[in-house]
């Protein structure tokens, strides 16, 4: 089991952004998770990636519960999991090549990172050069990252993910900033990456086409909770229709 | 550059108050510091004329035969003056850096989210040591570099080396100040992402908050060099071989062609590093893309290879960055290109008359000691004498000194104020914020480009020189009283304001303004009814933060001769080689300049919250 999760609740003041959840991931599954902003999907990823504890119930990531970790084991827990936050967390002026570098800074120390930052082996080149190449990019490595457009500062991001070889991999609303047809080849490239190299995939969309047509498995959320969890083929027009009810009626509300 | 807020801070009335409130304020120091007096009969005779006829030979009639040529001697101690500022930084770049990393928090063991990074309980050993470099690197600023150019050479001897030592010490305080604000002022985003990878905390930190601040730091730096080169100028007046000492030493023989020349030959050096780095800052802001795409066709190894040697490249941070150490290098050991200088270091042997350099410093450590004190050995007679120097002396010094820096920063605050239009890019132009202005006239085109460029030409020119020698050359032409001084203050930060306020109004969103002139008004009136409001509070904030420098400033040029504290600090050393009341007035001086910087740093706080 890759992720397990049982009665997690995670509050901010008052609010609970993540309301008794449960989930099982196996190893190697492929989810997303869907549900209109405000439901709880960015607070439940980063519940998943140790960045941030639950309120209330339990977790286990690849068979440790980040809880009772000390600072070197979970550290050691955080090389293994790979977020792509929507942010992209990428160091503007710097080369491609340093920023995916920077995935791998979990299995070094101190002394290497310094000897990497002035002189990068010709191995850790030649890595970061096929991964970017399988994320289509590779002619950019040596450029400043700021010359990027934002879909290719976005494969950077999932280049540097796959850098730290993660057993679970995290992304967070990777194409809500680009066009509908790059959006399609992002959201391709994720699911095939992760099916090559075995990588637990759990993605938040705001697209349900996209999450309908790429995952196996599909996990909508509404006000924290999880209103249905099932495969594309059951997943009834009733259930999806609900979640963007909820969405309207919240507009009426906050009226 | 940070994002300016969108309306107004100061609401209603409130601007109006503070500005007729600098006035009163300013009539209040007119009151303190007395009338100008009318200057002494003939003494700029012939000054302003000499400016248009600037000589490169002797004017001096009764020169030896073997005594270095006019031209050879400014240029020598032109490059001494680049000499000492080149070793001076060299040793406050990286102090200032390892000082500045110190009083920054960003690279603690860190909370993401409520998840800890490496050990928490570091944070409560990490805490002190930041309050105490805090406290240090301010008391380095605290205390002007010329002052700590005089006690270090009372105590240790008149060598180079210990004057480049006083220059190092402020400088390292204000680079760690400013470093520590810049790394503080990143955005954390990719650092929190790192550490959720499982980067350790200084690891995350040498890899994104390092590389994000680079670029401020560097030109941050550069301004410093070009500040260290005017201190370094204005080492002469203490008599260290640099451009000053041949400034003093014509002024006094009313030599003022060869003055002129020697301050033309500072203004063209300071000028030129100046415009370096406003070009380094442009190149450093601009995102290099490819030009030339290799073609893929060898293996993997060649294709990287390819790639690297075409990547766009940012060549010029590089040439600075390798020829400043190159430079430095020279500085050091100049031998090394064969140039015969000063030695930083006398060799003691040299001058048996001269005592030793531990007798020196003993001497001057037990003449430091306030005078009672080494009488009958107990610290409390200290008391009434230093209360007696503060009633005969110290009140009125410190109040005239604080007085001068509010005055002269309040002429050159309305200076600039009424100034920055014709001045700004923006506005300046026949076609202000580049709006359709009517048909095309190059006759108005032409005007307008050359106020500009004359305008921001004024500001630079009076930012270049540094105040000691405007202060030094006023006193001779006007007699001595405050407000030469606070002219040469006020000339000084009326450049540096100018330059401040312009970068702040043209970073200011132009939507408002535009709208204002497509209503039909004019350029003044978009100035005071847009960019003045939108802007008011950068404004007051700058204001204070070179108040602050103001008052720093004021204590040293009343060492030209006002009753202010650095008169009493240089009369002190001159006349009685009293070092117990020098250090009285030094401590004194670093205790206002102290409370100054807290008063700013917390009315800045203020108007930056508002």
């Amino acid at each position: 089991m890759s992720l397990q999760i049982s009665q997690i609740t995670h509050q901010f003041g008052s609010t609970k952004a993540v309301d008794s959840v449960s989930l099982d991931v196996k190893s190697g599954e492929q989810v997303a998770l869907i549900g209109p902003s405000g439901c709880g999907k960015t607070t439940l990823l980063r519940i998943m990636g140790t960045q941030l504890l639950p309120s209330a119930g339990d977790i286990s990531l690849i068979g440790r519960s980040p809880t009772t970790l000390s600072a070197r084991e979970i550290k050691q827990l955080r090389t293994r999991i790979a977020m792509i936050p929507q942010h992209l967390g990428l160091v503007s002026n710097i080369s491609v090549l340093r920023n995916v570098l920077n995935g791998g800074l979990g299995k070094i120390n101190l002394l290497q990172t310094a000897r990497q930052l002035i002189h990068p082996t010709r191995d850790e080149i030649t890595r970061v050069y096929e991964l970017l190449k399988r994320t289509g990019i590779s002619e950019k490595i040596y450029d400043r990252t700021d010359s990027l457009s934002g879909g290719q500062q976005q494969r950077v991001a999932v280049a540097r993910a796959l850098y730290q070889q993660p057993s679970i991999l995290l992304a967070d609303e990777p194409v809500s900033s680009i066009d509908p047809a790059r959006a399609r080849d992002t959201i391709q490239m994720l699911t095939q990456l992760s099916k090559e190299e075995g990588i637990t995939l759990i993605v938040s969309l705001h697209n349900l086409e996209l999450a309908r047509e790429f995952f196996p498995r599909l996990i909508g959320l509404r006000y924290g909770s999880i209103a249905f969890d099932c495969s594309p083929e059951a997943l009834s027009n009733d259930d999806c229709q609900a979640l963007f009810k909820m969405d309207s009626q919240d507009l009426v509300q906050h009226d | 550059m940070t994002k300016l807020p969108s309306k107004p801070l100061i609401k209603g009335h409130g601007r109006k108050w503070i500005v007729l409130a600098l006035l009163v304020l300013f009539f209040g120091c007119r009151y303190i510091l007395g009338p100008m007096p009318p200057s002494p009969p003939g003494s700029e005779e012939g000054f302003l004329g000499a400016a248009l006829h600037p000589t490169l030979t002797d004017q001096s009639q009764s020169l030896p035969d073997d005594a270095m040529p006019f031209a050879a001697r400014i240029l020598k101690e032109m490059g001494t003056t680049l000499r000492y500022a080149f070793i001076a930084m060299s040793m406050a770049v990286p102090a200032g850096l390892l000082l500045g990393f110190l009083a920054s928090s960003k690279w603690w063991p860190a909370m993401i989210g409520d998840v800890s990074a490496g050990n928490k309980a570091a944070r409560y050993l990490l805490r002190p040591i930041q309050i105490s470099v805090r406290l240090l690197t301010t008391l380095m600023r605290s205390i002007h570099e010329l002052i700590w150019a005089i006690l270090f050479l009372a105590a240790l001897g008149h060598e180079p080396i210990t004057a480049c030592v006083a220059l190092a010490l402020p400088f390292t305080g204000t680079l760690a100040k400013v470093f520590s604000e810049i790394i503080d002022e990143q955005s954390v985003l990719a650092r929190d992402h790192l550490i959720a990878s499982g980067a350790g905390p200084l690891q995350a930190f040498l890899t994104s908050l390092i590389p994000q601040s680079f670029p401020d730091i560097a030109t941050y730096t550069v301004y410093r060099f070009e500040c260290a080169l005017r201190s370094s100028a204005v080492l002469g007046f203490i008599g260290i071989e640099t451009i000053g000492l041949s400034i003093t030493r014509s002024f006094e023989n009313h030599f003022y062609n060869e003055l002129w020349t020697e301050l033309y030959l500072l203004l063209a050096v300071i000028l030129l590093v100046d415009a370096l780095g406003a070009m380094l800052r442009k190149r450093l802001n601009r995102i290099p893309k490819r030009i030339v795409m290799p073609e893929s066709n060898g293996s993997t190894g060649e294709n990287i290879k390819q790639l690297k040697r075409t990547a766009p490249r940012n060549m010029m941070a590089r040439v600075l960055m390798w020829s400043s150490v190159v430079l430095v290098i020279i500085s050091w050991f100049p031998s090394i290109i064969n140039v015969s200088t000063e030695p930083l270091v006398k060799a003691s042997s040299s001058n048996t008359m001269q005592l030793s350099k531990s007798d020196r410093l003993s001497h001057f450590l037990t003449k430091m000691t306030p005078a009672p004190v080494r009488e009958s050995g107990a610290w409390d007679d200290a008391i009434p004498w230093a209360n007696e120097l503060w009633r005969e002396n110290g009140k009125t010094a410190v109040i005239n000194t604080i007085a001068m820096a509010t005055a002269a920063i309040i002429i050159s605050a309305f200076a600039a104020w009424l100034l920055l239009p014709w001045a700004s890019r923006a506005l300046a132009s026949a076609k202000p914020l580049g709006l359709f202005g009517g048909k095309d006239n190059p006759f108005r085109n032409i005007i307008w480009r050359s106020v500009g460029l004359l305008t921001r030409f004024l500001f630079v020119i009076s930012r270049a020189i540094p105040e000691y020698i405007y202060a030094y050359l006023l006193i001779g032409l006007l007699g001595v009283s405050a407000w030469p001084l606070v002219l040469a203050l006020a000339l000084h930060n009326f450049g540096i304001l100018g330059r401040l306020w312009g970068e702040v109004i043209e970073n200011q969103p132009a939507e408002a303004p535009r709208q204002l002139l497509h209503t039909g008004s004019g350029r003044l009136q978009c100035y005071f009814s847009s960019f003045v409001p939108i802007s008011f509070n950068r404004f007051l904030m700058y204001l204070f933060y070179r108040w602050e420098t103001c008052v720093r400033e004021a204590t040293v040029l009343g060492m030209l001769g006002f009753a202010s504290l650095g008169l009493h600090i240089q009369l002190s050393r001159n006349f009685s080689r009293a070092y117990d009341e020098m250090i009285f007035y030094v401590l004194l001086g670093s205790a206002v300049i102290f409370i100054g910087d807290l008063l700013s740093l917390y009315l800045r706080r203020g108007l930056a919250k508002a």
